[in-house]
């Protein structure tokens, strides 16, 4: 560090220096043409070029203050073209002044530079701008994504439940109407054994297949949380552990089918989890909607050392993510497990 | 005996009607939603209500809570509620504090036709029927102390209680698992000694033991 502040004070004070002596240069040119008997007004060139220094000085030092790179070059390359472009007009305001040469002759030099200037500048640029554009495209379409995955998910849950309503009063209930013909029809056979077994055997089938479904509907959504909410739900399902689970539950705003399900499937994992390994003497859920997210404490006092990166969270962690939450566990060995899933909920 | 059908779906609504009808069982009104169930009861004086869980409007729990709700209007009537699935929380809720005239079934048991009728006309003369379900999801294997000595029954011990459950005699058990009523007094016996109950024969004082169990386990 020294070093590189001992090297800029001296390259400032070689600046500052370079400037006086080209200010007293100027002056000394100046006396001796007064004195030389004065006439054609020579030192004015002379003047030129010591400017040109200077101000090649300047631009170069305005150039190197840009980031290293594409940039730093096109300081550069545009430090030069003014400088040019600077020297060139001087030089005609002189001709012009002191030859009287009357046309614009830097003209087509100082468009050529332009050009120049310009071309290189979108060749070297032309990356970074395209990065730019990119990067400002790609976050819209972070933001894009973002809602509309979670949308999905949503219009997901909600189109579950529509399904989940659907098996129970539509194919299971025609099946339930059906083992109902069935059995009436079963009552005026009893005098041929075989067609009795051929009904029986349907009423069977139908039987499977209601079974089926009604597994089928409770994986998507269980009964008691279709029909009561989270609350009432979670509150079954801790009593149904028979552990002695508190629950406290401060919900104050109606829940879309999806964060409610991902709440829902996160406390009877962390349930059955508590139930299996934990041998906790108290255990505790507290659910809670504010802050426009919906947040699920499961607890124990067990014997922790659970692992978070078990199938079974893992699986958890993937559908609270999938809407946009974060699920927490703490298990240090001996001191319980707490999970704690965050889902936005506004 | 005078009966009232709550069910939205008319196919299943129009096959228990004729059923009924076949069997010379008044129905006396069939209605789609809670409000006409609860108006029908006061207008017919029926013997027992036939209601599904899940009716219109809203399809979650309507149907459990306007039975409730007719039990405390008109307490003499029977309930027998039919469900897609079996919930222990309803079962609980349903029986209240009073277990005489309370039937709570899968809906598809309307299929075994005898065994149905039979489910009816106890939970009109103020039986209780709860379907096998509903004891066997008590009885299922999940920790907790309270869980162990349910836990504690052999296999054909729990079937007898599930059957018990369903409000059935010993000779219909011992029909229904081919076995003789003296095995069945046996099985009974030693589920009572088991579940710490006391030993009773009464059908009624039968049922209640197995709902002593299931509010322990609410």
């Amino acid at each position: 560090m020294p070093t590189l502040a001992a090297g800029l004070s001296i390259g400032e004070y070689a600046r500052s220096l370079e400037r006086r002596l080209a200010f007293l240069t100027a002056l000394l040119l100046l006396g001796v043409w007064a004195i030389g008997g004065q006439g054609y007004f020579w030192p004015a060139w002379a003047w030129l070029g010591l400017g040109d220094l200077v101000l090649l000085d300047f631009t170069a030092g305005w150039a190197w203050r840009h980031p290293p790179g594409a940039i730093r070059r096109v300081a550069c390359v545009w430090a030069l073209v003014g400088a040019a472009a600077v020297i060139l007009i001087f030089t005609w305001l002189l001709t012009w002044l002191l030859a009287g040469v009357h046309s614009f002759w830097p003209a087509w030099a100082l468009l050529g530079l332009a050009t120049t200037g310009s071309a290189y500048s979108l060749i070297a640029l032309h990356d970074r701008v395209l990065v730019a554009h990119g990067r400002r495209a790609l976050r819209a379409r972070i933001d894009m994504l973002t809602h509309t995955r979670r949308q999905a998910v949503v219009a997901q849950g909600a189109e579950l439940r529509r399904i989940e309503r659907d098996l129970h009063d539509g194919a299971q209930a025609r099946l339930v109407a059906l083992t109902l013909q069935l059995g009436r029809a079963e009552l005026r056979v009893q005098d041929q054994p075989e067609v009795r077994r051929l009904i029986n055997d349907a009423q069977h089938e139908a039987h499977q297949a209601i079974e089926e479904l009604r597994d089928l509907a409770r994986g998507i959504v269980p009964p008691l949380l279709a029909d009561r909410g989270l609350q009432a739900a979670v509150e079954s399902l801790a009593a149904r552990y028979g552990l002695g689970t508190s629950v406290e539950a401060r919900l104050h705003r109606g829940l879309a089918p999806a964060v409610e399900s991902a709440a829902y499937f996160v406390i009877a994992e962390a349930l059955t989890n508590t139930a299996k390994h934990a041998q906790a003497q108290r255990s505790w859920i507290v659910i809670d909607d504010r802050h426009r997210t919906l947040t699920v404490l499961v607890g124990d006092d067990g014997r922790g050392g659970a692992d978070p990166a078990g199938s079974g969270l893992a699986g958890l962690r993937a559908r609270v993510e999938a809407l946009d939450g974060r699920l927490q566990v703490q298990s240090a060995e001996g001191e319980g497990t707490v999970i704690e899933g965050r889902l936005p909920c506004g | 005996m005078r009966v009232v059908i709550a069910e939205d779906l008319a196919l299943l609504r129009e096959g228990l009607v004729a059923l009924l009808r076949e069997h010379d069982i008044e129905v006396v009104a069939q209605v789609e939603d809670g409000p006409g169930l609860l108006r029908a009861i006061a207008g017919h004086e029926p013997d027992l209500a036939i209601v599904d869980v899940r009716l219109p409007p809203t399809f979650s729990d309507e149907g459990l809570l306007a039975a409730i709700e007719a039990r405390r209007r008109q307490p003499a009537l029977g309930v027998l509620v039919l469900s897609q699935y079996v919930e222990t929380a309803y079962a609980s809720e349903l029986i209240g504090d009073d277990t005489a005239g309370i039937g709570y079934l899968l809906k598809e048991r309307v299929g075994d036709v005898r065994a149905f009728l039979d489910a009816l006309r106890r939970v009109a003369a103020g039986g209780t029927v709860l379907d096998r379900q509903v004891v066997a999801e008590l009885l299922a294997p999940r920790d907790g102390a309270k869980r162990e000595t349910l836990a504690s029954l052999t296999g054909r011990e729990q079937e007898v209680l599930a059957l018990m459950a369903e409000g059935r005699s010993n000779t219909a058990i011992a029909e229904a698992l081919v076995v003789t009523p003296g095995a069945v007094e046996k099985h009974i016996t030693s589920i009572f000694s088991k579940l710490d109950l006391g030993a009773c024969g009464e059908d009624h004082r039968r049922v209640l033991a197995v709902l002593a169990y299931l509010r322990v386990a609410r």
